[in-house]
């Protein structure tokens, strides 16, 4: 049962995860098809085709590797902060636009801070951070470059 | 000899105040993500690529000398007070520089790291101008299959460095040449890897590749194993009292060290940056086992040498220079840092190679200049004015700074193109850079193998067409047979040669 259990762990669901997606790349690097081909011409899948094989050797060793001498593991309970950022990332760039920069950054640097657990026991300096943090990067963006950030809600119309 | 009165001619763009803001600027920022504990300066020069498509790319090119020469100087500054190093290539730095601390001559230590950083800094670039038109009129003899073995021999060389996972160098590097493969077809006008879509017909950005890979990955690193060191970090620095008259070092000292010490240093970090993925490392590791093995003053070392400080820093700082070679000549970058500097070259229409000496001379003629200059005066002048405050850099709170740079990393990624794919995808390269990181792939073979794959694949399949598909052109040609053996020499050494047995060996 731990034998099986160990199979989940990030030395080996990487590999396995590199396999299904050179898979995918192999199977699609079969649909490219040449404009014109000429005497010793490589065509444009022949590269695509070799990079998928030496991976797949490649992948093949990490995993016999890794089977045999296991490497250090994350720990689950360890990956919850970095999920929570992928999570709070993720909702940014969803409403970063429809928002505008103004509202999503100051909502994101609070959650940010939230889970870096900063000052979350002075509302005053907490509020002060994500200000400053939303101020400092609007000012260089926008205010010294001249780059145009979303304005507020502008996507919602 | 006209091209190197043209790149110092090319210096006076340094003269324009706007330009050098950009160098004081990026030299601070540099130092700043250098002396910081668990940043560098290839993050901050990752986080500043956007910026470099709203800016012209002279002050672009400036800034990221500048950073690159700070960061490679800056990471000495907690190696020697609190015994962190900044950066990785300060390792060696912190062994001998913090015992100097804890004897109360803190000041002294980085004194000296600052004068090896600066003569190397300053030596690294001499050379790098005096032989980059003899490096240009060689590159021009080599042809298309030596082309080939050249790349190949740099993408073999980068995975072989780190020969305890050259399994999983070899999948990164492959990831990389996968993902650079989206697109429009090298030779031929035929997208490939869209999968239906318009947006991935035009190819995978080199800029949310950088910003997944060093920075959002970095910020998930952080936040798995958090911990905000700050309580701890500031006990440490609350008690250090540094005056500026002890950064001078004493002329005794300086005479005590050498200056053939200060050459070899410097020569060496030259030499190791234009060995692709070898980097700062290496350079100062090298450098620092050379004087020790070679010392009057054996017994100094691992007490407080500061013979080690000026060999391991002045050899990082030298290899600044030497890092531009490959770079600049053949596209090939010795290590991270020039390999985004590669891309700011790239988003800005400019082609490596040697005709961009003859070509583009007063382009990168200040970026020379700002390395230089950024050795000679910025490292002294920055440790006179800053140094007392130095040590304070590591007592800003963690979440605050991981906050900023998520925000700076994102928002980059957006204005870069307008696009919120942009960020998207940065995330999702920042997500698989961090599973990769935890398993110790490289970053780097991945980011090089991104940039190196398509010149790969275009120099191969021009060679085999040029000569009907017969491989032998790649073993009958002179220039592409010597970059072979070359491959072959370097795997011997690097995979199978043991080691002699050192003082540092005997160490452990």
């Amino acid at each position: 049962m731990g034998e099986r259990a160990n199979l989940f762990r990030a030395g080996v669901l990487l590999p396995v995860f590199l396999l299904a997606v050179t898979t995918v790349y192999l199977a699609a690097s079969f649909d490219i098809h040449t404009q014109f081909s000429g005497d010793g011409e490589m065509s444009p899948r022949s590269i695509p085709i070799l990079a998928a094989l030496l991976m797949y050797a490649a992948l093949a060793v990490v995993l016999w590797t890794e089977l045999r001498e296991p490497s250090d593991s994350i720990a689950l309970r360890d990956m919850a902060r970095p999920a929570l950022v992928v999570l709070a990332t993720s909702a940014y760039i969803f409403l970063f636009r429809p928002l505008g920069y103004i509202p999503s950054t100051l909502a994101y640097s609070a959650v940010l801070l939230i889970i870096f657990r900063l000052e979350t026991r002075r509302p005053h300096i907490f509020a002060l951070y994500v200000i400053g943090v939303t101020a400092t990067f609007y000012g260089l963006f926008a205010g010294i470059f001249g780059v145009r950030l979303p304005a507020m809600f502008e996507g919602l119309f | 000899m006209d091209t190197f009165l043209n790149l110092l001619t090319g210096f006076s763009a340094l003269a324009d105040w706007s330009v050098l803001a950009f160098m004081v600027g990026g030299f601070l920022v540099g130092t700043f993500f250098g002396a910081m504990p668990g940043l560098t300066s290839v993050l901050a020069i990752a986080l500043l690529l956007p910026v470099t498509y709203t800016i012209d790319v002279v002050p672009a090119l400036v800034m990221c000398a500048s950073i690159f020469m700070a960061g490679m100087y800056s990471g000495s500054i907690t190696a020697t007070t609190i015994n962190i190093p900044g950066a990785p290539s300060s390792m060696m730095t912190a062994v001998e520089g913090n015992q100097l601390m804890l004897k109360g001559q803190g000041a002294n230590a980085l004194g000296h790291a600052a004068l090896g950083s600066m003569i190397g800094g300053c030596i690294g670039t001499v050379l790098l101008m005096a032989f980059m038109p003899v490096a240009a009129e060689l590159s021009l003899l080599i042809r298309t299959p030596g082309k080939f073995s050249l790349v190949l021999f740099a993408l073999v060389v980068i995975i072989i460095v780190d020969k305890d996972n050259i399994a999983k160098g070899v999948v990164a590097t492959l990831l990389g040449i996968m993902i650079a493969t989206v697109g429009i077809d090298v030779l031929q006008p035929i997208p490939r890897f869209n999968f239906g879509t318009e947006t991935l017909v035009e190819g995978i950005d080199i800029m949310p590749l950088v910003i997944g890979a060093f920075a959002v990955s970095e910020v998930l690193t952080q936040a798995q194993s958090w911990n905000d060191p700050l309580a701890r970090t500031l006990e440490k620095a609350r008690g250090l009292v540094i005056r500026r008259r002890d950064f001078i070092p004493p002329m005794s000292e300086i005479r005590a060290i050498g200056l053939l010490a200060y050459l070899r240093s410097a020569f060496i970090g030259y030499g190791i940056g234009i060995l692709p993925g070898a980097g700062g490392s290496m350079a100062a590791f090298v450098s620092y086992a050379v004087a020790r093995s070679g010392s009057k003053k054996p017994e100094e070392y691992g007490k407080g040498s500061r013979e080690g400080i000026a060999a391991a820093e002045c050899a990082n700082n030298s290899m600044c220079g030497g890092a531009f070679v490959p770079m600049l000549m053949f596209g090939i970058p010795g290590d991270p840092t020039t390999a985004i500097v590669l891309g700011v070259l790239v988003i800005n229409g400019l082609q490596p190679g040697p005709r961009l000496l003859e070509s583009q001379a007063d382009l990168l003629a200040p970026m020379l200049g700002s390395l230089f200059l950024s050795a000679l005066i910025l490292i002294p002048l920055s440790l006179w004015l800053l140094g007392p405050y130095f040590v304070r850099i590591v007592s800003i709170p963690k979440g605050l700074l991981y906050t900023a740079i998520a925000v700076v990393a994102l928002v980059g990624s957006y204005v870069a193109t307008y696009s919120v794919f942009q960020m998207a995808l940065a995330v999702l390269f920042g997500v698989l850079a961090y599973f990769m990181r935890q398993q110790n792939y490289s970053t780097v073979s991945l980011l090089l193998g991104f940039i190196l794959g398509p010149d790969l694949e275009e120099y191969l399949r021009r060679a085999l067409s040029l000569n009907d598909g017969n491989p032998m052109i790649f073993l009958t040609s002179p220039d592409s047979l010597f970059f072979l053996v070359l491959t072959a020499i370097f795997a011997y050494v690097i995979l199978f040669r043991k080691p002699k047995r050192g003082p540092l060996a005997r160490d452990g």
